[in-house]
């Protein structure tokens, strides 16, 4: 049997987002949109609980990458300066030395080969870095020359050095190859003969020492120092932009000499910073820019790591947290809702029993009424009927006694009508005492053993051997039993079945099933079958109160009744009831 | 005085006269008061007459159940039955308990009236 039972009591953690709206409980609900609430609770609980610790994270990030911009600026700029310290230094340091020798010696002494190897030797014992020496006269001839390369004769008139050198006191080239083919840097003075003729004192300085020197300045892999001329050309090697003479692809920055730090904006993955400084000597400017470049993720790599470590926690803390006031959201607002459900079931339920109190004590009322006219008419019809009967008179005219016979039986459904409505009012007194189930069953069955026997239908009693006798109110249970067998016979066609099965739940209850298989009830007047005057038994007997009143008085006998039915096939009625019930106290 | 087998006491005139009229077809003799307070004095100067009283709740002047108590401090042992279209449970009890005999609920049959009577004619014997 395809069981369709009444009352469904699953309680689910999301009953609020699929239950079926039920429109007689939605009218008794404090609360009618769950889902909205649902969602306002989630969303209030996630904005307050959560905002606090997005901003912290917002507002600590930016400190971490203003710091660490701060601190990158601040090293940046130290190295630096101290590496154009360092540079200038060792440029004007060499640059004084030349200067020394031409003030100090006299020409015909420089112009002397191995006096100037000497000179050189000397030089190289005390400062380091020179190459070679050599004199070069007005016209760009070498005079004199020391040094490991053999340029004795050489002419640099067409050299742009030369031609720079020779117009000012001192001068310091670019790094280039010239005749030797190895990147060099030539330093000069000048200065004049006895003869008032100029001449130059060139040094050519090894870039080796210089790019050393330089090197000594990075301190880490991620910071690369280098020199560029003024047109962006590697003046030293670079880790990031290759080796000496290619053109670096960074704008020259403005003229400065103090030291600078600019902070290009490029996309954050790949940001850096560049100190820079125009390099001069006292006595001359040098075409050399000192660079530092410092990338940004590599040197506060650290520091950018333990914020990104630190997003990643908020961010699992935060979906931790979603998660948890999802649950708590959707468990309070379910809880809510079934609080509400059983608020409104209530109250139903309330309504319902005040309806039919109320409808019961308006019949009550009528049925009073109507007894005493209907009294009259029985006493006056029978007495019709007994003066037909008793005086002989117009005994042949039968039709008339028909007649009065159809009064009468008229007048006897409606008694049967009027104490069947007396039987609301009565539903509401009750008298305790011990009820033998078994018994009072069976005494119902054999009204009806005509019927099982004219229609052959097959009746199955079963009682569990462990059923207590039990304490109740005997008329109420009688009438209950009555009715729902009487209803069972009357749905049952020829050859049918009844079974009536009564089993003990332990501890305090038992319960009566009677299953029928007659015709069973359409769905949409199984809702509706325990309104009074609701009956589908039109032109019968049927006064569709059977089972409003049967409904009413399980309900007095503190117990339950559950209909389960299939069209065709037949239905079951299950009405659960306490073994001992307790005497109600009185309003 | 006559003995009489029903004394009928009931504010509905019509419906005592006709319930008379068919008991005595019946061949039962009845008599029919209209209100508590001619029943009580019928009684009183006739006392023993009647076999059984019939009484109605819902009396013009006093209340069938106070009628009754009056009834039984008279005469103890004469039946009383209950004849009524407004009894309530309580009604029903208060009225057993003071010694009503039935409790019938109009409208009434009349060959169940006249067994009950037969009955009680048995029983008086």
């Amino acid at each position: 049997m395809n069981r369709q039972p009444l009352i469904i009591k699953n309680q689910r953690w999301l009953d609020f987002l699929f239950h079926r709206p039920n429109i007689h409980l939605a009218s008794f609900q404090t609360i009618s949109n769950y889902p909205r609430i649902w969602i306002i609770s989630i969303l209030i609980l996630a904005v307050t609980s959560l905002s606090p610790l997005v901003m912290a994270t917002f507002i600590n990030n930016r400190l971490i990458h203003k710091s660490v911009d701060a601190e990158l600026v601040l090293q940046t700029d130290r190295v630096t300066s101290n590496a154009k310290r360092s540079m200038r230094f060792f440029l004007e340091e060499r640059l004084n030395a030349l200067r020394f020798i031409v003030n100090e010696l006299p020409y015909y002494t420089l112009i002397d080969n191995e006096h100037l190897a000497k000179i050189l030797g000397n030089l190289k014992l005390g400062f380091g870095g020179f190459t070679d020496l050599s004199i070069i006269d007005a016209d760009g001839s070498q005079i004199a020359y020391a040094g490991p390369f053999n340029l004795e004769g050489k002419n640099y008139k067409t050299q742009s050095w030369f031609t720079q050198g020779i117009e000012q006191d001192s001068f310091i080239s670019e790094v280039f190859t010239g005749y030797r083919d190895i990147p060099h840097i030539i330093i000069s003075v000048r200065s004049e003969t006895a003869y008032g003729r100029h001449f130059l004192l060139r040094a050519t300085l090894d870039t080796q020492r210089l790019m050393d020197m330089l090197s000594s300045y990075k301190t880490n892999v991620h910071t690369d120092i280098f020199l560029l001329n003024h047109s962006g050309i590697l003046q030293t090697p670079s880790t990031i932009f290759g080796k000496v003479f290619t053109t670096a692809p960074i704008t020259i920055p403005a003229f400065s000499d103090t030291t600078q730090v600019i902070t290009p904006e490029i996309n954050k993955e790949n940001a850096y910073v560049i100190g820079y400084s125009y390099i001069d000597t006292e006595a001359v400017t040098t075409p050399f820019i000192l660079m530092v470049h410092k990338k940004k993720s590599d040197v506060m790599g650290t520091w950018l790591n333990l914020g990104k470590t630190f997003n990643w926690i908020i961010g699992i803390c935060c979906l931790v947290m979603m998660v948890i006031i999802t649950l708590v959201s959707t468990f309070m607002v379910n809880q809510l809702y079934l609080a509400d459900q059983a608020k409104a079931e209530t109250m139903l339920k309330m309504e319902q029993s005040q309806q039919l109190a109320c409808i019961g004590q308006l019949s009550a009322g009528i049925a009073h009424e109507i007894n005493n006219p209907l009294a009259l008419i029985n006493e006056t019809a029978g007495y019709l009927k007994d003066l037909y009967q008793y005086t002989g008179e117009h005994r042949s005219d039968k039709e008339i006694t028909e007649l009065l016979d159809d009064i009468l039986e008229a007048v006897s459904r409606c008694g049967t009508i009027t104490s069947q409505l007396l039987g609301f009012v009565r539903q509401f007194d009750v008298q305790i005492s011990s009820v033998d189930v078994e018994k009072m069953i069976n005494g119902i069955l054999s009204f009806h053993k005509k019927e099982t026997e004219y229609k052959g239908i097959h009746v199955t009693t079963i009682i569990a051997p462990n059923v207590p006798a039990i304490e109740t109110d005997r008329g109420k249970l009688q009438q209950i039993l009555l009715n729902l067998i009487n209803n069972a016979f009357q749905a049952i066609e020829a050859n049918g079945c009844l079974d009536i099965l009564v089993s003990h739940l332990p501890p305090k209850k038992i319960s009566i099933e009677i299953k029928d298989t007659g015709c069973g009830i359409p769905e949409e007047n199984l809702k509706r079958i325990h309104e009074p005057f609701f009956s589908t038994k039109k032109e019968k007997m049927g006064t569709g109160l059977g089972l409003s009143i049967t409904y009413g008085l399980v309900k007095k006998l503190q117990g339950t009744i559950r209909v389960e039915s299939s069209e065709g096939i037949g239905t079951i009625f299950t009405v659960t009831l306490p073994v001992k019930m307790q005497k109600e106290e009185k309003a | 005085m006559k003995h009489i087998d029903i004394l009928i006491i009931d504010d509905e005139t019509k419906f005592a006269d006709m319930l008379g009229r068919r008991l005595s077809l019946r061949g039962v003799t009845s008599h029919a008061c209209y209100d508590g307070q001619s029943g009580l004095d019928w009684i009183k100067s006739n006392p023993g007459t009647a076999t059984l009283i019939l009484l109605d709740l819902q009396l013009p002047d006093i209340y069938g159940t106070q009628v009754l108590a009056r009834i039984k401090s008279i005469d103890p042992a004469v039946p009383v039955f209950i004849i009524t279209g407004h009894g309530t449970r309580e009604d029903e009890t208060a009225c057993l308990a003071m010694g009503a005999s039935e409790f019938i609920h109009k409208p009434v049959n009349i060959d169940q009236l006249t067994t009950l009577l037969n009955h009680a004619r048995g029983e008086g014997k």
